[in-house]
């Protein structure tokens, strides 16, 4: 049977049927992010170099060497000709499977043993020798499982972590003739080294991928752990390399730099056991070096995608990638996973097998904070996604949603039935804690449905008396548009209010811009340019009236108008200009609580309730001030939260993943809320709405005991009744 | 503690986060008695090592891979010894060099204490400079190890399942 990938769809139930994944890779995710920021905190003690600045370097001279690709290429190629080997560029894996295929036949070859190579999966090498009757091994441990089992790789540098030891030792047992107990991993490494080594010494042919090519001499640098490479490039006479143009350094020098940052990202460790630097072959045998395109000069050719092709393939971005975690990489991926294969698959195969990926994503960007190379992954994705989107990959219930959130009278019309549906409900007795009490299906039962309330936000505000000022702040006196948003307006209306009366305690005044709706993130985030476009016009406009700070409690809208927005009318100057107008005046609630809005500190009344804060991952990620509601929290009300642990991972909202993937934000959100859980906090704070109306929904489902809050709300709550 | 005392501290640490093992064998005499005290039988010999030793079996240069294969002990030189790392770098540009490193249970790796150096940078920039070890060239950090099922460490995947590492002194010393 052949190992070519199987449906999207097919792969994502399998992955979410399995029940020992999340807890195994949760389990990975979490050693492996303790070991690695060890061994990133021992190199930059040791280099007296931040993380951020080796990686810009390095990712400076992945970027150099693609401005002048082919004298690079040129260089390489001629000298390792020099060296002995024969050097191909190729196009496509049709050629490069061509290609190995008949030199093997040329040689009468027939039986290869491989170390582990992205790219001759990336070229199904494998089941391409094998029509042509050349039987390829693969050497590395786990490519060896995967290849028993018939399966492709889930991790880029861990490719059998799916697979459990019983299923091990089933696979190795039926391979060896032996039985083994599943608990003696020992005993079954044992076996494989011993089933692997008639291999090398039959084999006409070794391959290898490479980790670096270096120009300067023609030679290439691979990393193992098992030293099968190096088996594989001793006992056959003729090696094969296939490498994409894109593992070009200029320099030894360039290779060392590479290696301080792969095997410390990659499996945590400050050096493999073997990094082996090959130039040419030795006297009487023969080195081919397969230096391969297959899309990778369209990748360049883009200028929001050419950064991609910095990839060293350490696999780090899987290792913190919340969706990741619970569906792994068979689903969260193609034949490359993690983040970087929902960008790299669409080029490297197709937008198609690039597209049912996509909506797993939730562009939360931590794959972007340990990235050693410094790929703009999240941004990246969005492109992708945009593109699978023209290509007709949203399904049309999305397509459709999209369409009707994009109109506000629809939308105003759509939530105010909600809101009597909910009234009646609350009426029927169907509502308990503020969330229905419905029979869900079991599929979508993780998350409760939480009730319309009858006012909105600005409804609210409307018709209210001002906050007296507490303080006189630098804005005092000032007057300060609000942005609503849309959701926060309908489904947490007290944050609205809360983030007004916070602004005028600071003295200044609020009004709210008649017009506003939504700032087309959910549009952006699905792939729909043109709808996200209509819908940010329409913000703008609303926007725009005044010159004044805008303020709002929503910090995922902020991230859409100041990094959506000029991608949205990157064509467009004139509407450019005037979004950033309005983006250049917009304020998280959380940055004018601490700069033209501060509020001094010990300022409101102080709690007794112990609360614990979810920073929103997208601000966090990028280490924004945005992202520290906690310490603005403390500071004003003199208390100190209780220590959350992966207080910056996401929660699970995702915008539309939790809708298109339930079980993906089901997923997520479990972690979240067992952290939660166990902080033994009185009230869970988060900094934006759709991640409060998530963790609220789901912590109901649950039967959590904590309040999940907006924390304005929370903050409002503990102002002086009397003003200052 | 002098310079180079600090070096080879910061080396044997390294060599032991990586599983391998630092011995007190501190000339090549040493080397063989430690080695012979491993095996009943007679350890094997890389060509470097062998114009030190003069004794031991070495590969047979017709098949040199195929001869030694399993071998329970083996002897060999490293170039450099990297105290960043914990590595030994061997130069190995034929199949009958790397035969012992490649194919024997435990491994002996002896090097010059003048060729501890500080650091992997320092380990590239000594290759850059060498065309001809540049050929075959790998820094081995302790044995051969796998974590491919369920993540457990395992060692001796398919390489040496021990590795233990002499530091010479100068002769002059």
């Amino acid at each position: 049977m052949s190992a070519s990938v199987r449906p999207f769809t097919e792969r994502y139930k399998r992955a979410v049927r399995d029940p020992d994944l999340k807890p195994r890779l949760l389990d990975f995710q979490r050693s492996w992010r303790l070991s690695r920021d060890a061994q990133i905190k021992r190199l930059e003690q040791r280099t007296e170099r931040s993380f951020d600045d080796l990686r810009q370097d390095f990712a400076a001279t992945k970027d150099h060497v693609r401005a002048s690709w082919n004298d690079y290429i040129t260089e390489f190629r001629s000298n390792a000709e020099a060296a002995g080997a024969t050097v191909v560029e190729l196009n496509s894996a049709a050629d490069a499977v061509e290609y190995i295929t008949s030199v093997c036949q040329a040689r009468g070859i027939d039986l290869i043993v491989k170390s582990k190579s992205m790219v001759s999966e990336e070229i199904d090498l494998n089941d391409a020798l094998q029509r042509s009757g050349i039987n390829a091994v693969e050497t590395d441990l786990g490519e060896w499982l995967l290849q028993l089992a018939d399966e492709r790789p889930s991790h880029l540098v861990m490719p059998a972590i799916h697979q459990k030891r019983q299923y091990v030792a089933q696979i190795l047992g039926g391979e060896l003739d032996t039985q083994f107990d599943p608990d003696d991993i020992p005993a079954m490494v044992a076996s494989a080294r011993d089933g692997l080594r008639k291999h090398y010494l039959q084999s006409g042919a070794g391959l290898t991928g490479a980790n670096a090519l270096i120009a300067e001499t023609g030679s290439i640098m691979v990393v193992t752990n098992e030293g099968n490479m190096r088996l594989a490039t001793s006992l056959p006479d003729l090696h094969f390399v296939t490498a994409g143009i894109e593992k070009i350094v200029p320099t030894w020098s360039d290779a060392h730099d590479q290696l301080q940052l792969l095997p410390r990202s990659a499996t945590a460790q400050t050096i493999s056991t073997y990094t082996t630097c090959i130039t040419g072959p030795q006297p009487g045998k023969e080195m081919h070096i397969i230096l391969l395109d297959n899309g990778r000069r369209d990748m360049h050719a883009d200028d929001a995608i050419t950064d991609a092709l910095r990839c060293i393939r350490c696999g780090a971005c899987a290792n913190v990638c919340p969706p990741y975690q619970v569906v792994g990489g068979h689903a969260f991926g193609h034949i490359y996973t993690g983040a970087i294969g929902l960008v790299n698959t669409a080029f490297h195969h197709s937008i198609d097998d690039a597209a049912g990926p996509q909506g797993l994503c939730v562009s939360c960007g931590a794959c972007e904070t340990v990235c050693p190379v410094a790929i703009p992954l999240q941004r990246q994705i969005l492109h992708v996604r945009r593109r699978a989107f023209n290509a007709g990959h949203a399904p049309r219930w999305e397509r459709l949603a999209l369409k009707l959130w994009a109109n506000p009278t629809v939308m105003r019309t759509a939530m105010g039935i909600a809101a009597l549906l909910s009234s009646a409900a609350r009426g029927l007795g169907l509502v308990q804690r503020a969330h229905l009490r419905l029979p869900l299906p079991s599929r979508l039962r993780w998350r409760s449905i939480p009730v319309i309330p009858l006012r909105s936000g600005q409804t609210l505000i409307a018709s209210r008396q001002p906050q007296p000022p507490l303080a006189s702040s630098p804005a005092a006196g000032q007057t300060v548009d609000l942005f609503v948003q849309c959701l926060a307006d309908r489904l947490l209306p007290q944050a609205v209010d809360a983030t007004a009366r916070l602004v005028e305690a600071g003295g200044a005044n609020v009004q709210v811009p008649a017009g506003q709706h939504c700032c087309g993130l959910p549009a952006f985030d699905a792939g729909d340019w043109d709808t996200s476009r209509a819908m940010a016009q329409q913000t703008i406009e609303a926007l725009e009236q005044h010159t004044r700070p805008i303020v709002t409690p929503a910090t995922s809208c902020v991230i859409a108008m100041q990094d959506h927005w000029p991608q949205l009318f990157a064509d467009d100057p004139a509407w450019l200009s005037r979004a950033q107008s309005v983006s250049d005046r917009i304020y998280d609630l959380a940055t004018w609580l601490d700069g033209p809005g501060r509020l001094p500190n010990h300022s409101l009344q102080s709690t007794s309730q112990l609360w614990t804060a979810h920073r929103f991952c997208q601000m966090s990620n990028r280490d924004a001030p945005e992202a520290r509601i906690d310490q603005l929290v403390a500071r004003l009300t003199d208390s100190v939260p209780a220590e959350l642990a992966e207080a910056d991972v996401c929660c699970g909202f995702g915008g539309l993943t939790s809708l298109a993937a339930p079980e993906v934000g089901a997923g997520i959100l479990e972690r979240k809320l067992d952290c939660v859980n166990a902080t033994d906090c009185d009230i869970l704070l988060t900094n934006n709405p759709g991640c409060a109306i998530h963790l609220n929904a789901g912590a109901h489902a649950r039967g959590d005991a904590h309040e999940t809050m907006h924390y304005a709300e929370f903050l409002a709550n503990l102002l002086p009744s009397d003003g200052a | 503690m002098t310079a180079s005392a600090d070096l080879a501290s910061r080396f044997a640490a390294a060599l032991a986060d990586a599983q391998g093992e630092i011995t007190d064998a501190s000339s090549w005499p040493d080397v063989w008695e430690l080695a012979t005290s491993l095996t009943s039988t007679t350890p094997v010999v890389s060509p470097d090592a062998f114009e030190q030793l003069r004794r031991g079996d070495r590969p047979d240069p017709a098949d040199p891979l195929r001869s030694i294969a399993d071998r329970e002990v083996g002897i060999t030189q490293a170039r450099l010894a990297i105290a960043e790392t914990g590595s030994v770098l061997l130069i190995e540009p034929s199949d009958i060099d790397r035969a012992v490193s490649l194919l024997t249970r435990h491994l002996v790796v002896a090097v010059d204490r003048a060729n501890l150096v500080a650091d992997l940078a320092e380990g590239f920039t000594w290759l850059a400079a060498q065309p001809q070890a540049a050929a075959y060239a790998t820094f081995v950090t302790g044995p051969s190890r796998t974590a491919d099922i369920e993540r457990s460490l395992t060692i001796g995947v398919q390489g040496p399942s021990r590795l233990s590492v002499a530091i010479l002194q100068d002769s002059a010393s």
